[in-house]
């Protein structure tokens, strides 16, 4: 190599890159087109009272009557409307994320939904106690706020411990296990609530997740999303043990004849799985206030299609935490999309179910094309 | 080429923005969000074709233009409600009319709206403590207590009683299975086996029927708080009249049961009543600017015997969606 020359990057990280690019024209697209095809909505204009209240604002018509005052915002593009996408896109997201790195390793995680149901009904509880009606009802704002945000992680990271350590000491296939821990952790979910949807949670929490600026904007939900992308992203392509996740998913003999421990790589991408299920239970738990054991029903498809339409490979070694968190995206916005453009409900699952398969052929589209590109640089040196 | 091209589109994008402008409030034309708990319950196919006609009926009667835009999840899921809830409020929705899989979960959405001047009513499953302005749909408690008693009546005040209950989350399930052990009390020759809970599909509920009675051939009655398993053939598998039930709900599949005497006595909710009287609530607010008489718009049962049956069956031709 000419010293003058900068070093290219990888032909699997400029594929990846090429990858994300390909997703971000697609958020473009389909927010051009909802921008455009959606209309326009009348929505109340509100202002703050003396007492530094949202109240709605009021005028007198012609005929001296009370009417709202109503502003005239496009459909989509308004910044209530990508706000409440974006809460909406952050539970899948970021479970997503989680997914992901155990899709990279060749693995899969069919219980997410229920590890976010069990870790879900464990933080209601714990925060049940610490709510108005509880009786730790007096202890200090920070322990009422944290005993249940350790209790909804910690359940959650405990579960996919469990996936892990069962998938790599008893040697049966992930399908297997967390098709089983699936019903399990479920069924325990039942069993403790009884059935019950518990809520009644320590204000403190509350307004902590459901932190509004604006009008009436809540932040937190993106900005956990951007955390989990971001912390994802730097662990799988900055740090040696994000690289092992690759290296086992692309070739699990070739890493353990490397010398990587590849029982240990599979052990912790359960653990962040379960993790991330357990945020976006915290995130849930804060930003909708109760908790039940049918929570997160059906959850681990929309969170494999996420990882699969950002990228990643089922049959491992491929994925990036960006591309999970606009895969989340894209299927939020066909969602999203299919209420502004007021398309019958009914169709939802079937436009859902092509853009998944849309997803999956561009990317082998995508792949057959670099194959190509790659031989003929060979070929042509 | 792509780094030229996303300027350009991010440009024309936000070009097409239109600036805030303020409207004025007469309007001649209506959207009503009706959000259900699930798309596969044949229950909520009644209620909206309800929603759908009281539109047309209404829009008639006040010259207005009234759409019905059906937000309702596949499967039961509270949190996806109370998204549709979100996306209705901010998509310009009129008036919201929703049945609560989870009261907790949908309250904040519903204060939501309502704060966002949008009215919210609820319907077979309410939010008592949110800001919705009326409910319309049976006492679920009383509804229990019904069933159990009619039972009783058929089972002459003594023998083994299951409970068929469908989703073991849903509030107004729970009062109904209140109401049927409240009721069960009263009579001391009635012993209630258990409650069984299941998946709200049809099949899982005839599967689960047939499973507790292989297990429990002890059981001589049936309280179901919903009919789940009457949309299938031959659900029941015992002789005619040896085991009684009574349940809740008489969509047409169900009445087969009746006919053939493996039911005794279906106790009809109004389901197509839920999406009419639901939209009809929100218009008499939105446009004609009237409260209703009572928060709650309590409908009653409406028994339904191999007796009048037939009779009954006429009105599922209106009531169902062509």
């Amino acid at each position: 190599m000419n010293s003058t020359t900068a070093p290219t990057a990888p032909p699997r990280a400029r594929r990846a890159r090429f990858q994300e690019g390909g997703l971000v024209v697609v958020i473009v697209l389909l927010g051009l087109l909802l921008a455009s095809f959606g209309g326009s909505v009348n929505m109340p204009a509100f202002t703050k009272n003396a007492a530094g209240e949202r109240e709605r604002l009021f005028t007198t018509n012609t005929a001296g009557e009370r009417v709202p005052v109503l502003l005239e915002k496009n459909k989509f593009f308004n910044a209530q409307n990508l706000t409440q996408l974006a809460k909406d896109t952050s539970f899948v997201a970021i479970m997503a994320v989680g997914a992901t790195l155990v899709i990279i390793s060749g693995g899969i995680d069919l219980s997410v939904g229920s590890v976010y149901a069990l870790a879900s009904v464990l933080g209601a509880l714990v925060f049940h106690k610490f709510g108005a009606e509880g009786p730790l009802a007096q202890a200090p704002g920070w322990e009422r706020a944290s005993a249940g945000m350790l209790a909804c992680v910690g359940a959650a990271t405990a579960c996919g411990l469990l996936n892990g350590g069962m998938i790599v000491a008893l040697r049966v296939h992930p399908f297997i296990i967390t098709l089983g821990t699936m019903a399990i952790y479920r069924g325990i979910a039942f069993v403790i609530t009884g059935g019950q949807s518990v809520g009644e949670f320590p204000p403190e929490f509350r307004k902590l997740v459901r932190w509004q600026v604006g009008d009436d904007l809540s932040l937190a939900p993106l900005a956990v999303i951007l955390l989990a992308a971001v912390a994802g992203g730097i662990y799988l392509s900055r740090l040696a043990a994000g690289r092992r996740i690759y290296a086992v998913g692309g070739n699990e003999l070739a890493s353990r004849f490397s010398g990587i421990r590849v029982a240990r790589v599979k052990l912790s991408v359960y653990i962040y799985s379960g993790l991330a299920a357990g945020v976006a239970a915290l995130v849930a738990l804060g930003y909708y206030g109760s908790a039940s054991s049918g929570d997160g029903s059906g959850y681990e498809l929309d969170v494999i299609a996420a990882a699969v339409v950002g990228g990643a490979s089922l049959s491992g070694g491929k994925g990036t935490a960006l591309g999970a968190l606009l895969g989340a995206l894209i299927i939020k916005m066909i969602d999203n999309g299919i209420v502004i453009l007021r398309i019958d409900q009914s169709y939802s699952r079937i436009i859902i179910g092509i853009a998944v398969i849309l997803a999956v052929v561009l990317d082998q589209l995508n792949t057959w094309l670099a194959k190509r590109r790659l031989a003929g640089r060979a070929g042509n040196p | 080429m792509k780094l030229h091209v996303l300027p350009l589109a991010l440009s024309l994008g936000l070009a097409l923005v239109v600036a805030p402008t303020t409207k004025a409030q007469t309007k001649k034309s209506y959207t009503i969000g009706l959000v259900a708990k699930s798309q596969g319950n044949p229950v909520f196919q009644a209620a909206r074709v309800g929603a759908n006609d009281a539109a047309k009926a209404l829009g008639e009667k006040y010259g207005l233009k009234i759409t019905i835009d059906w937000r309702t999840p596949n499967e039961e899921d509270a949190q996806k409600q109370a998204e549709a809830i979100e996306q209705l409020v901010l998509s310009g929705a009129d008036g919201i009319a929703v049945s609560c899989s989870d009261a907790n979960k949908l309250t904040d959405a519903i204060n939501s709206a309502v704060k966002n001047g949008v009215p919210v009513a609820t319907f077979d499953s309410d939010a008592p403590a949110s800001h919705r302005f009326v409910t319309f749909g049976v006492d679920d408690e009383k509804c229990g207590e019904q069933v159990m008693e009619e039972l009783a009546k058929v089972m002459d005040g003594k023998g083994v009683v299951a409970i068929l209950a469908g989703n073991q989350n849903a509030p107004n399930l729970q009062k109904r299975v209140q109401g049927v052990k409240n009721a069960a009390r009263k009579y001391s020759g009635i012993t209630i086996r258990d409650t069984y809970y299941h998946k709200e599909t049809p099949q899982d509920a005839a599967a689960k029927v047939e499973q507790v009675m292989q297990a429990n051939p002890e059981i001589t009655g049936w309280a179901m708080i919903g009919g789940w398993p009457l949309f299938t053939d031959s659900a029941l598998k015992w002789a005619p009249g040896t085991v009684k039930c009574v349940s809740v709900d008489a969509l047409p599949p169900e009445l087969a049961y009746l006919r053939s005497g493996h039911v005794q006595l279906l106790l009809a909710q109004q389901v197509y009543e839920w999406g009419y009287r639901s939209v009809e609530h929100l218009i008499n607010k939105i446009y004609l600017k009237q409260e209703p008489a009572a928060v709650h718009d309590v409908s009653p049962l409406v028994p339904v015997t191999k007796e009048n049956v037939d009779a009954f069956a006429k009105n599922w031709e209106k009531w169902l969606p062509k």
